[in-house]
């Protein structure tokens, strides 16, 4: 070998293993020991003591290790040896496997093999004790190492790559070790070696390769169908006063997501040229309209079947959800009745709308009487027919019916009323609710009368309670709903009529007994100490129950963190007392 | 961590104390005094024991007399009881 007179500056393993088995006779091993042993011992010192300059501690230890290993060897030898597994073939088993480090470590590196031959036998051992494993995963790469080592050259980077080219094993990794001076960091790699040639197998077998993910094309029904059901979960929620705001963030939530919208806005807008979408925001009415098709199925369908009471806090969702889509319903069903561009579940479900509308138009005739509703129901009779069945079931949801006749019939109602209905509507909001469906009724159609206001003569209207009284009324009412829950028993009327009273009375007892505390203290502000002075003296607050107990009884957490002081980190307290 | 006077506006709370309402209706009454901030608070506390009070002695009232429903009678009768509790010992002596 050229290589064998120059030795490197950093002998390796491979160098070694290498002139080893340049140098070494090609005959087997069962020569006898002691000749192979002295010419072993004497290269090996060699690149020992090479070595020694570089790392005492290592040689050292192989050299306790070589001592070691001869022992054992002998005991191999004198056991006998397989003849497949020549010392040989593992020493270039070694050479494929062993990675590139300069530094041999101990036990793990002596077994490799520094020493030539006296390592051939240790390699033996060495290769069946540590590297066993790795040996029947070299068979394969053993048909390729004759070739591997046929350049012979010095160059181990070449060397290397031409391996791991074979190999298919990561260069990286191989490199790395390279500069890796511990034993286990060599073991580690050794076992790396093993580990990485799976990767680089897959490059070679491109079936195991990961494959892109194959994309189906979005299936518009099932799109639909969950779009339907987020809907359906964001509906409810929008109770009360936050109905009409919560509408508008699904509704943007919804344009945004309907791929489908660009082919109905087509569509929508011509139908809805003469149904301006309701109330907040009239630019993207086609896209609201869509979206309230597809919406107004869940919530829809939901609220129907628990037959809400016509309260109006709970029914205005109901209103505004479903004002805002009869009127889109209704007249996308009826202005394209020869077209059937609406998605599969949404049609069906829009044409189902429209039966309960026209149906529930037929209930809201008899339970209201408007002069231009009932202009409309020749032209709600001819619709209904249209669509049959479900009545039944529309009977019970009276407040939804109301709404539904509205919308529907409300197409040509006058713009007066449609300016007077939103300020009862609001009004009706601030009130609070009465629990009467025809005044909630009257309110339903407010939403989708709103756009209709430009065209439509105001419709008749029953008149509201004064406005002066209202916002308390309101009050007084919400606190008497409580009653009505705190009893859990059913009321009459009066009863909570009765109830009005008797809070109005309170609230006046109250500001009177604040008052007098506060001048006894000689503010003119009530404060806090103020209340609870008076629920000490009204009994409520005990020695055995404090003010904060009751808090945190009664009151929301919110505003039990409002009143509670609680110490923040920053060695702060809120509320600061 | 809380560190505002208000409550955030996404939060929905249930059971919203009508503040904007008590502080108007102290206003009426009391043109000249000043409610706290917190003050409101326990003045729905306050309101709602009270009713938590009356519905009770109303839903006492009304098992005693071995009706299903409450009526006015009862919620009369309750409220009489009630008031006087509720005045404060203050205008009960005075009374």
């Amino acid at each position: 070998m050229a290589d064998s007179g120059s030795p490197d500056s950093e002998p390796t393993t491979r160098t070694l293993l290498r002139r080893v088995l340049d140098t070494a006779d090609p005959s087997t091993p069962r020569r006898p020991r002691s000749a192979r042993a002295g010419a072993q011992r004497a290269l090996l010192e060699t690149p020992s003591s090479r070595r020694l300059s570089s790392q005492t501690k290592t040689t050292a230890r192989r050299r306790s290790q070589r001592i070691r290993s001869i022992g054992k060897l002998a005991h191999v030898q004198a056991s006998g040896y397989l003849e497949e597994q020549t010392p040989r073939t593992l020493l270039k088993n070694i050479l494929l496997t062993a990675p590139e480090s300069s530094i041999v470590m101990p036990k793990s590196v002596v077994k490799p093999g520094p020493a030539p031959q006296v390592v051939q036998p240790s390699s033996r051992e060495s290769s069946r004790g540590s590297l066993e494993l790795q040996l029947p995963e070299l068979e394969p790469p053993t048909t390729l190492a004759p070739g591997l080592l046929a350049p012979g050259r010095r160059k181990q980077r070449l060397r290397l790559s031409v391996f791991q080219e074979g190999m298919d094993k990561g260069l990286p990794l191989s490199q790395e070790s390279r500069g890796n001076a511990d034993a286990s960091s060599l073991t580690s790699s050794l076992n790396l070696t093993f580990a990485t040639p799976l990767q680089p197998q897959s490059v070679q077998r491109p079936g195991l390769a990961r494959r892109p993910p194959t994309r189906r094309a979005v299936d518009v029904g099932a799109f639909l169908q969950d779009l339907r059901d987020t809907s359906l979960a964001l509906a409810p929620p929008g109770e009360s006063l936050t109905a009409p705001v919560a509408t508008l963030p699904t509704d943007t939530v919804l344009e945004d997501t309907q791929p489908f919208s660009q082919p109905l806005v087509g569509r929508s807008p011509s139908v809805h040229h003469s149904l301006p979408c309701p109330s907040h925001s009239g630019a993207e009415d086609a896209e609201r309209a869509v979206s309230h098709r597809t919406r107004s199925t869940g919530p829809r369908l939901q609220n129907n079947s628990p037959g809400k009471p016509a309260q109006l806090l709970a029914g205005k969702a109901e209103v505004d959800a479903l004002a805002m889509n009869f009127p889109n319903t209704s007249s996308s069903i009826f202005g394209e009745v020869g077209v059937e561009p609406l998605q599969d579940g949404v049609g069906g479900e829009a044409e189902e709308r429209t039966e309960k509308s026209l149906s529930m138009s037929k209930v809201k005739e008899a339970a209201r009487a408007r002069g231009s509703a009932r202009a409309q129901e020749p032209e709600g009779h001819t619709q209904v027919t249209e669509a049959e069945g479900s009545q039944g079931a529309i009977e019970t949801k009276e407040p939804e019916g109301s709404s539904g006749d509205c919308p529907t019939s409300s197409r040509r109602v006058s713009p007066e009323l449609a300016s007077s209905t939103p300020e009862f509507l609001q009004a009706k909001r601030i009130q609070g609710l009465e629990p009467a469906p025809p005044p909630s009724t009257a309110v339903l159609p407010s939403e989708p009368l709103e756009p209709l206001s430009a065209r439509l003569p105001p419709r008749a209207r029953t008149p509201g309670p004064k406005a002066c009284q209202n916002p308390y009324k309101t009050g007084l009412s919400h606190y008497a709903k409580l009653f009505s829950f705190y009893a859990k028993m059913p009321m009459e009327k009066k009863a909570l009529e009765m109830v009005e009273k008797c809070l109005d009375k309170y609230f006046q007892h109250l500001c009177d007994d604040l008052e007098m505390f506060a001048a006894h203290a000689g503010r003119k502000t009530v404060r806090p100490e103020d209340l609870e002075l008076l629920m000490r003296r009204q009994g409520l607050v005990t020695d055995q129950v404090s003010l904060h107990v009751l808090v945190e009884r009664h009151l929301p957490l919110e505003y039990r963190q409002l009143l509670i002081p609680c110490a923040f980190s920053g060695n702060s307290v809120f509320p600061a007392q | 961590m809380v560190l505002s006077t208000t409550v955030s506006q996404r939060k929905h709370i249930k059971r919203k104390a009508p503040r904007g309402f008590l502080k108007r209706v102290f206003k009426r009454q009391k043109p000249h005094l000043r409610l706290e901030t917190s003050g409101d608070l326990l003045m729905h506390l306050n309101c709602l024991l009270f009713v938590h009070r009356l519905a009770e002695e109303s839903r006492t009232n009304a098992c005693e007399n071995k009706c299903g429903i409450i009526k006015k009678e009862h919620v009369l009768a309750a409220a009489k009881v009630i008031l006087k509790k509720s005045r404060g010992m203050m205008k009960a002596k005075q009374k």
